[in-house]
């Protein structure tokens, strides 16, 4: 350090000493320097603004409401889901958000919106309700039918770029006249005039700054103050400042005054969410007051544009008065300017700030959800698109049954908490529900917590299934009906059996009895462990693998006796898979979150189609869900009819492991299919089985759902007949306990049970149970 | 496309066909509750009298109600409309997508699938309408003239993956069914 010092201080005198007429080769340079200088300030000014200007977040909406007469729906859902959309209950409806309400009759203005399959247009409807039901739905003012409209969907989140900007974008034939005629009466009145810089309004501003001593008014015009938002840090140096002049001169150059002027309004810094910034007017709309920037009134336009001075200076939530001082300042402004009538303005100035609640608008809503959605994205789009190339996303998403989910859920495990002196929060939970035919997923809890966005236990917590897995082991005998009917007694007596190398196993009862010869379908129904085991050791392992495996269950499995009762860890997103299954009549149906995407100009990007294939026969499925409506009406799942109605039939089954440490129920309707797990993060017992854990929650979930029942379809090569269950051979009026099961044609039993007496009534008995369907 | 898009020129007739098959699918409900009266004596007439029992002591719903008739909602019938229109345009993905919304509002009915296959059969994708096709099969019992329907399909799309047998297979059913 001390020996170069003086070296450079030689240096240059020297040079300057030998050479002839230096300042003219130093001018020379120099300008060639701000030439090339300018040049480079041109490439980047071009560059940035003519191509993409902003990276965009994707945006993620529910599924839209459907409105059609015949749909069950009650007036408080419709109410929910416009609330979640921000309509506005009004007295008289007037504009496109609002809505009004008598009793069963709402009118609604819809928003326009643009959909994979085209534009929905606004409209002014009437919706009538009667019994849980739209009784009709009518354009309101010529009153004729209507046979479908839909609401805009509800937006649940976006997936943000890095550095965490976010704005909807504008265009400037869409943004109202009087929200730019005030933004450039307070911002910059000579916007039309000037080349990008202002040199009046820059002594004007400095004027006035000398006057009050301090900073009052800026001198930059909205040019310049796009170039400084657009290009340039912060910092505040004389070079800045005269790059900033120099590229609001480019930018002048190249572009017209409306280019400017839009990008101006979709790049302003209006607000800070966290780490989020809110950019551009678009979005500041929805920030504030939760609509968008259409259907605001004057008073705030003029907030908006008062905010643009200093966001967080004039919040209107930390600093009412502020903002609203500001707010009148800019109403005065636009008085004088006759950009609104002074009525208009008295009127403006006495209104409320009119802002939302506070708090972070844009989390997302339902952080489980949406990392369904993001993992689905991401086998077909790269993250940097994802985050950045403004798609919309439209996914599977019920917000009813997801509002539904997430409360019974808490308000559950808080119950099952207290009634097992547990400490408060250990207990977990997770739950999928989708639906029955179409596989889309309607709703998902990734934990006790809604809004917690980290450990998903739909997808990632792989617990132990225990006897959700036996429906397996049973489709895999009924596939084989001359050997296997619902019918068929198994052995519930004890059962030792040793492997090859010597391991002995000897599984147990969960009520630690041992029932005897009893009919498979019961055996499901009651979960019997040995007679389980024993049928699946018939069948042998690899058999029930095979049938797992078609039922879309990928992991590895081992092929120890131990997997047939369910020793095999499954997220409940997988079970959900496997249980689709048999509620789709054997079809296996992808499990969708997302139905299409549209890039950000609204043109189709992608679809996610519906796509079944036949996992298990017609045959079998009917079987195997006949037995599962058996668990529910006498077996393990009894417990839902405490609080579904007795003619609701439900089919499913309950899981348990060992030491209660996971409590699972899966069950399904004729419209909806749910999957719920109950147990702890650190794996301990719970003290919970399937029927009063797991089932408690789905029971609480259902209760509220008006779903039809889960009803068979009479196939061909299904035939139904009489069964005395003690014996699993034919039955007439003289069994009491007599059931009626499904048999694949021809495999019924031909024997008769003791307790039959009157030989030779049964055919009568089928003629008959025909005649009533054909 | 003009020659792949014919068959959903069928669709306003089959909305009809549609309106009539509400009526006619049975539907097997399956039993309600624990024990199942056997229905044998209080119908039939072959037990002797003295051999008559007591009404069953378990009083549930019968395991097969009749067939309810359920009005089509107009809005599925709007949407058929839309998906053919889409389709004789040419735009067989808008026409697939308006079937699944179909398919959300009614996903029990038949029709729906079937013409979901059709649209894909027409778009060449004959796996998926081979599969769409079954799907409505499954659900179109006791409705002979759908299932014929579908067995046509099905060997269309067999016969476009070179599965000769499997089609002729599928046409015997179809002629089977059409000619019950």
């Amino acid at each position: 350090m001390t020996r170069r010092r003086p070296r450079r201080r030689k240096s240059p005198r020297r040079k300057r000493s030998h050479k002839p007429f230096p300042w003219l080769k130093l001018l020379l340079v120099l300008l060639l320097m701000l030439g090339g200088y300018i040049v480079w300030l041109d490439i980047q000014v071009t560059a940035q603004f003519t191509g993409k200007r902003w990276s965009l977040p994707a945006r993620v909406y529910a599924r839209p409401l459907d409105l059609y007469a015949g749909q069950e729906l009650t007036p408080e859902q419709l109410v929910a889901e416009l609330e979640a959309l921000h309509y506005r209950p009004v007295r008289s409806v007037q504009q496109a958000g609002q809505y009004s309400r008598n009793r069963e009759v709402f009118h609604v203005m819809t928003r326009p919106f643009t959909f994979w399959d085209g534009e929905e247009p606004a409209r002014n409807l009437r919706i009538s309700f009667s019994g849980g039901r739209v009784s009709q739905l009518a354009e309101r003012t010529s009153g004729s039918a209507i046979a479908l409209a839909r609401l805009d969907p509800v937006l649940v989140g976006s997936f943000y770029p890095a550095h965490n900007e976010d704005r909807v974008l504008l265009q400037l034939d869409k943004v109202p006249v009087s929200l730019t005629d005030a933004l450039i009466a307070i911002e910059d009145r000579g916007f039309y005039q000037h080349h990008g810089i202002a040199p009046l309004a820059i002594l004007r501003a400095l004027w006035a700054n000398i006057r009050a001593g301090g900073v009052v008014q800026g001198g930059s015009t909205l040019t310049q103050q796009l170039v400084k938002n657009f290009f340039l840090t912060s910092e505040r140096t004389l070079l800045r400042k005269v790059n900033e002049a120099i590229m609001a001169l480019l930018l002048e150059i190249h572009y017209s005054k409306d280019e400017i002027l839009e990008a101006y309004l979709n790049e302003v810094y209006l607000a800070q969410d966290g780490s989020r910034s809110i950019n551009g007017f678009g979005l500041a709309s929805y920030f504030y007051f939760e609509r968008p920037l259409s259907e605001l009134s004057v008073d705030q336009y003029a907030l908006l544009v008062g905010l643009v001075k200093g966001p967080s200076y004039y919040n209107p939530w930390k600093h009412p008065e502020r903002a609203r001082a500001r707010r009148n300042l800019v109403l005065d402004v636009m008085a004088r300017l006759a950009l609104i009538s002074e009525e208009e303005a008295v009127r403006a100035r006495t209104q409320q700030l009119g802002v939302g609640p506070v708090g972070r608008k844009a989390i997302n809503t339902f952080p489980a959800f949406l990392d369904l959605v993001r993992r689905q994205l991401q086998t077909d789009y790269r993250d940097e698109d994802i985050t950045s190339e403004g798609l919309s996303i439209f996914t599977t998403l019920n917000p009813q049954v997801q509002w539904r989910l997430e409360r019974v859920l808490s308000k559950r495990l808080d119950e099952l908490e207290n009634g097992l002196r547990m400490e408060r929060g250990k207990l977990e939970g997770a739950a999928v529900v989708t639906s029955v035919q179409g596989g889309e997923v309607l709703a998902m809890a990734g934990g006790r917590d809604p809004k917690f966005a980290g450990f998903n236990r739909a997808l990632d917590a792989y617990r132990q299934v225990g006897s959700l897995l036996k429906p397996a082991v049973y489709l895999t005998a009924l596939e084989q009906p001359q050997r296997y009917t619902l019918a068929t007694l198994i052995d519930d007596g004890p059962l030792t059996y040793t492997a090859r190398n010597g391991d002995v196993w000897e599984p147990g009862n969960y009520d630690r009895q041992n029932h005897g010869n009893v009919p498979l379908y019961q055996a499901l129904a009651h979960s019997y462990n040995i007679s389980t085991a024993r049928l699946g050791l018939a069948l042998g392992v690899d058999k029930v693998i095979l049938t797992l495996r078609r039922l879309g269950v990928e992991q590895k499995l081992n092929p120890y006796p131990s997997l047939l009762l369910g020793a095999v860890e499954m997220s409940p997103f997988q079970v959900t898979r496997m249980y689709q299954t048999f509620a789709s009549g054997g079809f296996a149906t992808p499990l969708r979150a997302i139905t299409a995407v549209l890039a950000s100009d609204k043109t189709p990007l992608q679809r996610y189609p519906l796509k079944v294939y036949a996992a298990i026969e017609p045959g079998p499925d009917h079987l195997i869900t006949t037995a599962l409506l058996y668990v529910v009406r006498e077996g393990t799942g009894q417990a839902i009819y405490q609080a579904l109605p007795a003619d609701r039939n439900v089919a499913g089954k309950t899981g348990t492991t060992d030491d209660l440490r996971d409590s699972w129920f899966a069950g399904f309707t004729g419209d909806r299919l749910g999957v719920v797990w109950v147990g702890r993060d650190d794996n301990q017992p719970t003290g919970l089985s399937g029927s009063t854990g797991a089932l408690r929650v789905w029971r609480d979930l259902f209760a509220g759902f008006n779903d039809s029942g889960w009803t068979q379809t009479l196939i061909d090569g299904i035939e139904y007949q009489w069964i005395d269950p003690a014996t699993g051979l034919l039955a007439d009026a003289g069994c009491l306990d007599a059931v009626q099961l499904p048999f694949i044609t021809g495999s019924a039993p031909t024997e008769y049970a003791p307790c039959v007496r009157g030989i030779g009534t049964l055919p009568e008995a089928v003629d008959w149970f025909k005649e009533l369907f054909q | 496309m003009r020659s792949t898009a014919l068959p959903i020129l069928l669709l306003p007739a089959l909305a009809l066909a549609l309106l009539v098959q509400g009526c006619t699918t049975p539907t097997y409900y399956p039993p309600r509750g624990g024990r199942l009266p056997p229905p044998v004596i209080e119908q039939g007439s072959q037990a002797p009298a003295d051999q008559r029992l007591p009404p069953p002591s378990v009083s549930v719903p019968p395991p097969v109600t009749a067939p309810v008739a359920r009005p089509q909602p107009p809005a599925v019938v709007a949407l058929l409309d839309t998906a053919e229109r889409q389709a004789n345009s040419g735009d067989l993905e808008a026409a697939a997508a308006s079937l699944e919304r179909a398919i959300r509002i009614d996903p029990r009915n038949p029709v729906l699938w079937y013409h979901l296959a059709t649209v894909r059969l027409s778009q060449g994708d004959s796996q998926a309408a081979e599969q769409l096709a079954a799907k409505s099969n499954s659900l179109a019992s006791g409705n002979t003239v759908q299932q014929a329907r579908n067995w046509q399909l099905i060997a269309r799309a067999r016969r476009a993956h070179q599965d000769e047998r499997g089609a002729a297979t599928a046409e015997q059913r179809a002629r089977e069914l059409s000619g019950r």
